[in-house]
């Protein structure tokens, strides 16, 4: 007996028929639906950070996607900030995919290991340039780079003192830990 | 990460909105939709004979063929044969359940683990009084009476000599193939 592995097209048709609640969060990982832990207040407060300090990017440079939806191959994931290329309807056509994103962010406070042993390899694989993923319990963050099909070519961790730089965004380390 | 569970009531409303294809042979096994192994001959052929064998008990029992059975809230099988409480009618407007069943036959070629380690413990917890396993890798029925929890108080399996339900008696060696 194998698990009926459920595609993106039979979740987003779910989606449309009302089979879920409202307020349910789930990721759709190959095949599983998987219900999202609730995000506490040191989470929350660190993505609303980021998104502050990324927001000058936005609209001319980049488009922010906070805990919205990315396609990457079959699995449909809710990372918590994606920075995508500006269009013109803000991704209301279609969805975005791992191809089109510029940066993925994760914050990770309990779910360290289902972010670094499934949803970045998913996020390699899906083509993703750079994912950064920053690890509240172990004071840093890991930054990578060069996605192949099996994973990120570079893995780098910085800790506080270091920064992050994106599109010309200077991030210190210490403000996200 | 928390696998979501459907209940029936959701994979009712899947069904509807035409989400799961129309040829996949699913059934929901505590909130997930897990794929059916195809039917090869031999288990078709032990099952039509035990149609014929239990069919002296029209009007004593219904006879239902491979049709959905619900245990609980997030669990709908499609066990291969199930003797129901008469009258017909009574399951016109719902679906039979656990305590509707007098007997459940199972025939088992290649799921035998899965039907002795996963259904056989949902049938008792429903309530099935009775279920039946025919294995026909080795040749005998696995018989289970008196649910208790998540397993039978009673369990044999026999080669040879007679099963009897309602007071008709079937050789084993007439069922196995």
């Amino acid at each position: 007996m194998t698990r009926h592995k459920i595609s993106l097209e039979e979740f987003h048709r779910m989606v449309e028929a009302g089979v879920f609640p409202e307020d349910l969060r789930l990721e759709l990982v190959e095949g599983e639906l998987l219900e999202m832990s609730p995000i506490g207040k040191r989470h929350a407060a660190k993505v609303a950070r980021l998104t502050a300090l990324l927001a000058p990017l936005v609209p001319e440079k980049a488009i922010l996607f906070v805990q919205s939806p990315l396609v990457v191959g079959e699995s449909e994931l809710y990372p918590d900030l994606a920075l995508l290329p500006p269009r013109p309807d803000f991704y209301e056509e279609r969805l975005p995919e791992g191809k089109d994103a510029l940066l993925v962010v994760e914050v990770s406070d309990t779910s360290l290991r289902h972010d670094l042993g499934v949803k970045v390899p998913l996020y390699a694989k899906g083509g993703v340039p750079e994912v950064w993923v920053v690890d509240l319990e172990g004071r840093r963050v890991l930054v990578h780079r060069e996605p192949r099909e099996e994973g990120y070519k570079e893995v780098r961790p910085l800790g506080p003192g270091e920064s992050l730089s994106f599109m010309g965004v200077g991030i210190p380390v210490e403000v996200l830990l | 990460m928390l696998r979501h569970r459907f209940s029936t009531e959701d994979f009712h409303r899947m069904h509807e909105a035409g989400i799961l294809p129309e040829d996949a042979r699913v059934e929901l096994v505590e909130g997930e939709i897990a794929n059916m192994s195809p039917i090869g001959k031999k288990h078709a052929y032990v099952l039509n004979t035990l149609v014929d064998l239990l069919s002296p008990l029209r009007g004593q029992a219904v006879l239902s063929i491979q049709n959905p059975l619900v245990l609980g809230p997030f669990t709908e099988v499609y066990p291969d044969l199930a003797l129901l409480k008469p009258p017909r009618t009574r399951y016109r407007d719902r679906l039979p359940e656990g305590e509707d069943v007098l007997l459940l036959v199972e025939v088992a070629d290649t799921s035998l683990d899965y039907d002795l380690n996963v259904k056989v413990p949902l049938y008792a917890r429903a309530g099935v009084p009775e279920v039946w396993v025919v294995d026909l890798a080795r040749d005998r029925i696995h018989v289970f009476r008196r649910p208790a929890g998540e397993g039978y108080g009673e369990r044999e399996a026999l080669e040879e000599g007679e099963l009897e339900v309602l007071g008709l008696n079937i050789p084993v060696q007439e069922v196995l193939p």
